[in-house]
């Protein structure tokens, strides 16, 4: 057990850091965009009458590279590949090179500076982690308990399993974005209802209202994105527990139980849940990511400035750094999950144990 | 989709079928409708204009002053055209990876003369054909290829062809697709819809060539195979006809559900507005202008209907195939 899950996870973390090796020397192959917009608008300059002459707006380009680390070269070999001579030639720059100075910082912790704003990635991931952790996580655990609490009363009382089944691979068929928008036009709109505040999160405290009035005005922000994280990730898990809980239930155990004269919802606690559990739980590994991944579309709806929307930003802003900061995050998000979900399934079942 | 005849559909699949039929007859046709107003052309006399046959906006515009109307009809030719190519693409490229790595294993031995050319084309693609050196390996490699080709050929060194696909399909998967196709659509720019189909078949492909690997590991094993080799045939040729076409058959199942959740990524990536560029119509940009007229219900309900009845089709047909089989 502990050895094949050592291995897993060192799989998983080859992959992570290959993948993002990869989006790294993608995004670094074309580094004359980021150079262009992080410089001023070339008609903008001519106006100020530096772009008149090319060579300054040339040594501006050059100052540019250096102080983005653009002017090393990619990586440890690279081909040139206009020589005078004609002929085709490899290079070896050994370890002064882009990627060697990413990964030795990314080994230690440092994943450079942003492009647009100058700031540490580290800083920035860590303050919209800030936000995005409270909300992703209120939403796993309230989708977790919910999804168990629902299955179990499907499994309980079989007269209404159909509609509710309906209704649940219904929602699953949505996009997150189109149920947040709905949310959003519906509890948070002045021409409907006006439950939920929109805006406005990152305005600062107000020193002069009381504590109490500053964690409600942080919880009213946060139900909806709460509500629209729930409600994508609730019908997969609750579907999958019920078909689980359904074929355990008609296991010789279960009927020896009922035989005994045990109330059905005594059946399903005590002798079919903690089963139909285990194929479920490697559910959990895929639901830290994909919560990720609707954090990218709840903060861009609602205007919390998370992770998602650094993401969003950064994509449209060509803000490579942070770009790869982020996937790198994610990647390790996975493996977090990978390790939660190996760690439930040695609790869940205890054959798992004892060959330990 | 062979064996599902129109009779064996339940009466919703049916609905579900005839919705989709429509979805890719609008598709092709809109571009020759007569619709009064073009999409992604902002009409600015008439902004957020509730339906009306007055000024010719049937279903209202939205509050860029675009026609919602010609809107959905060109946003349903952008979802056809992007799904449906991206979805077929990722399986048949998830077929061949996942069927050879579970055909053939880590000890598949091409036989020299692929070796060869395989290495020849490496270099050629990492070095650039230079002038005359490219030519003459190129010349040397097939005439060697040929005259081995005439020989029985000789197995070369095994190639780890499961490691391979196996360690790039764990590499694609651990990140979100959403965020994997962000990064990258970055990483291209701005992106055309020829970019985003491959784009989606690049980082789609590893969920089908799982289900194909692990079928092909069954069907290797099976007698009619080993009829096939000892009647003297070469391996390629056992593969291609014979265990290929048993191994594909997980996929029919999951081919409207792959395309269903091609089609909520585009939308959400269009929503969010990265990848497609802006004069493309598409549901989930559409859906985006709502933000800006809160009021305005028919900016969102129209396109929000149509995605919701498309993914659910989708979703029922995959429905009565996993249980037709």
């Amino acid at each position: 057990m502990a050895g094949s899950l050592v291995w897993r996870l060192i799989r998983t973390a080859l992959g992570v850091w290959g993948l993002v090796s990869a989006v790294f020397l993608l995004s670094r192959h074309d580094a004359n965009t980021a150079v262009r917009l992080v410089l001023p608008d070339p008609a903008s300059l001519s106006q100020s009458g530096i772009g008149a002459d090319s060579t300054a707006r040339r040594t501006a380009q050059a100052a540019t590279r250096r102080r983005l680390g653009l002017d090393l070269p990619l990586f440890y070999v690279t081909w040139s590949g206009a020589s005078p001579a004609g002929a085709a030639r490899w290079q070896w720059h050994g370890p002064r090179n882009q990627y060697h100075q990413w990964a030795k910082g990314a080994l230690c912790g440092e994943l450079g500076t942003s492009f647009r704003t100058g700031q540490e990635v580290t800083a920035q991931l860590r303050e919209a982690l800030a936000i995005t952790l409270p909300f992703t996580g209120t939403a796993a655990l309230l989708a977790v308990g919910l999804a168990l609490l629902l299955a179990q009363q499907l499994a309980a009382r079989p007269w209404w399993q159909r509609p509710a089944q309906a209704a649940l691979v219904a929602l699953h068929a949505m996009p997150l974005f189109v149920i947040a928008l709905l949310l959003l036009l519906l509890f948070a709109n002045p021409e409907v209802l006006t439950w939920f505040p929109t805006y406005g999160f990152d305005q600062p405290l107000d020193p002069e209202s009381s504590a109490w009035h500053n964690v409600f005005d942080y919880g009213a922000h946060l139900v909806l994105p709460v509500a629209a994280l729930t409600l994508t990730v609730l019908p997969e898990l609750t579907l999958q527990l019920h078909a689980a809980l359904h074929q355990e239930l008609r296991a010789d155990y279960a009927m020896t139980a009922r035989a005994k004269g045990l109330s059905e919802k005594r059946v399903i606690r005590r002798h079919a849940l903690r089963n139909a559990l285990l194929p479920t739980l490697t559910q959990v590994a895929e639901l830290l990511p994909t919560l990720v991944a609707g954090a990218v579309v709840v903060e861009v709806v609602f205007a919390l400035p998370g992770m998602g929307r650094l993401l969003a930003e950064a994509s449209a802003a060509r803000d490579y750094p942070v770009l790869v900061g982020g996937v790198l995050l994610t990647g390790a998000a996975r493996l977090l999950a990978l390790l939660l979900a190996d760690l439930l399934y040695l609790w869940a079942d205890p054959r798992i144990r004892w060959q330990t | 989709m062979a064996n599902v005849t129109i009779s064996s559909l339940s009466g919703p699949q049916k609905l579900a079928l005839g919705w989709l039929s429509a979805l890719v007859v609008a598709a092709i046709v809109a571009p020759y409708l007569p619709l009064p107003y073009p999409p992604a052309v902002p009409d600015l006399t008439q902004i957020t204009q509730p339906p009306s046959g007055a000024a010719k906006h049937w279903l209202g515009t939205d509050p860029q002053g675009r026609d919602v109307l010609s809107n959905l009809l060109f946003g349903a030719r952008t979802a056809v055209l992007l799904t449906l190519p991206a979805a077929v693409l990722a399986a048949g490229l998830g077929a061949l990876a996942g069927g050879a790595a579970g055909f053939w294993g880590n000890s598949g031995r091409p036989a020299l003369r692929y070796w060869l050319l395989g290495l020849t084309a490496g270099g050629w693609l990492l070095a650039g054909p230079p002038p005359t050196a490219g030519w003459v390996a190129a010349l040397a490699t097939l005439g060697g290829a040929l005259v081995l080709a005439t020989r029985r050929a000789r197995p070369g060194w095994p190639f780890p062809l499961d490691s391979l696909v196996q360690g790039t399909a764990t590499a694609l998967d651990t990140v979100p697709r959403l965020v994997l196709v962000v990064a990258l659509a970055a990483v291209a720019g701005e992106v055309s819809l020829l970019g985003l189909v491959t784009l989606f078949t690049l980082t789609s492909w590893p969920h089908p060539a799982r289900l194909v690997q692990a079928q092909m590991l069954r069907v290797r094993a099976l007698p009619f195979v080993e009829a096939a080799r000892a009647a003297g045939m070469t391996e390629g040729r056992v593969w291609l006809y014979h265990a290929l076409p048993h191994a594909v058959q997980p996929l029919r199942t999951v081919l409207p559900l792959s395309m269903a959740g091609l089609l909520s990524l585009e939308s959400t990536l269009s929503f969010l507005g990265i990848g497609l560029p802006p004069d493309v119509a598409s549901w989930g940009r559409s859906l985006a202008a709502v933000r800006y007229a809160p009021a305005a219900w028919w900016v969102f309900v129209f396109p929000a209907a149509c995605l919701a009845i498309t993914l659910m089709s989708l979703s029922s047909l995959t429905k009565q195939q996993a249980n037709s089989r």
